[in-house]
């Protein structure tokens, strides 16, 4: 995982509860997160030293690009009722390839929640390189066509949410390619036609994807796993267990309306990330 | 507001959180029914099952059968066999069970598992 905070959100904490949540749902221990010096310093004072090491064993310290960190800035929701422009660091995300110590790595967002073991599937897999381009909102009927392709004649868009990979040469070429684009964002932007100006690692995973399948659409495989998800828009009403939260989800009609919902069992990318740090006690004690 | 469209308001909100609820566990089910054997990911259902058992009547110990992405997986059919059948049936009941409790859940807050005030 990749923690950088920003003003607002505690992405660090992120990371350390989805850490103990891995390590109680998938068994796995090794986990490494890669942080930098002001989010960890921050996560020491409000957590403790003890605690970090306990959830995470292997912690990498970078420091960050101020300048690229001053120029990727993105909206956040916090339900349809609060936004706000923060800088979003996604930056060296890319360089996963070559800080993962393992030989096998699923790589995965701080707000990727694993609520399950699915993931264990992927060790010893067939396929190198899996990634979704399929996903599946938590409520059923809502659909955003905005988040199928780059653009709407585009190449259709991976998830760079979870990433399995094993340590090849055809994975470190795939990387090399992502790593190109971060640091040509304009020509690929031109080539490519994504929207806006923000940088998302889903763009780069995809256009990497795109060149490496031989300019073919789809052409990685996807995870043996569904990617859940949910909107900004949504909110967490209760945590029940290290597998269980009740959602408030937002009616696609309706906004600032909600239905609640019960998501047991399966892993869920939460884009509203308040309302992770406002549960990250009921998900620790949990 | 009338106390009929207050209902029918409630009922459209329990409709639609049960309508959910139901995906969300067939989804979980379908995640279950995976299983990751020799580098390759299989679905187990009742095709799968039946032509494993058929391969075993015939006695055949090792055979190759294609995954979800269509790779050629080399498996021990009598372990593999025992494998995906203890887990689709141990999935199925537990589907069967989760299942029935919503049906009979006639309110929102029956259908989560929560008490009345929420919790």
């Amino acid at each position: 995982m990749f923690a950088h905070n920003n003003e607002e959100i505690d992405y660090l904490r992120l990371a350390i509860t989805n850490s103990l949540l891995i390590q109680k749902n998938t068994g796995i221990k090794n986990i490494t997160v890669v942080t930098d010096p002001h989010s960890l310093k921050h996560n020491e004072k409000t957590l403790g030293k003890r605690f970090i090491k306990k959830a995470i064993n292997n912690l990498i310290v970078v420091e960050k690009d101020k300048k690229f960190k001053n120029s990727n800035i993105r909206l956040y929701k916090d339900t349809s009722h609060s936004s706000k422009y923060l800088p979003f660091y996604n930056v060296n995300r890319c360089d996963a390839y070559d800080i993962s110590p393992y030989d096998e790595t699923i790589l995965i967002d701080a707000d990727y929640l694993i609520l399950s073991d699915t993931l264990n599937h992927c060790w010893g897999h067939n396929n190198e390189l899996m990634m979704n381009w399929k996903y599946q909102d938590i409520m059923y009927e809502r659909k955003d066509p905005s988040l199928d392709r780059l653009y709407d004649m585009g190449i259709t868009m991976y998830w760079a949410t979870v990433v399995y990979f094993r340590k090849t040469e055809y994975v470190e070429s795939f990387f090399n390619i992502v790593k190109h684009v971060r640091n040509n964002p304009q020509y690929y932007k031109d080539l490519y036609k994504w929207q806006g100006t923000l940088y998302r690692n889903d763009y780069s995973f995809s256009i990497a994807a795109h060149m490496m399948s031989g300019f073919a659409d789809k052409g990685i495989s996807q995870l043996p796993t569904t990617l859940y998800k949910s909107f900004d828009t949504d909110d967490i009403h209760k945590v029940i267990d290290n597998q269980t939260i009740i959602m408030y989800l937002e009616k696609p009609r309706a906004p600032g309306d909600f239905i609640l919902t019960k998501w047991q069992g399966l892993d869920l990318h939460i884009m509203n990330k308040w309302a992770i740090n406002r549960f990250t006690e009921e998900f620790l004690n949990a | 507001m009338s106390t009929r469209l207050t209902k029918a308001l409630e009922f459209a909100n329990y409709r639609t959180t049960l309508n959910n609820q139901q995906a969300q566990l067939k989804a979980k089910t379908q995640s279950l029914l995976s299983y990751s054997i020799n580098g390759g990911t299989f679905t187990i259902d009742i095709p799968l099952i039946t032509f494993c058992k058929q391969l075993l009547d015939q006695n055949q110990k090792e055979t190759v059968l294609l995954d979800v992405y269509n790779n050629p997986i080399k498996i021990d059919i009598k372990d593999f066999y025992n494998e995906i059948e203890s887990r689709y049936f141990e999935v199925t009941n537990d589907y069967y069970v989760e299942f029935e409790k919503l049906r009979k859940a006639r309110k929102v807050h029956k259908v989560l598992d929560l008490n009345e005030k929420g919790e």
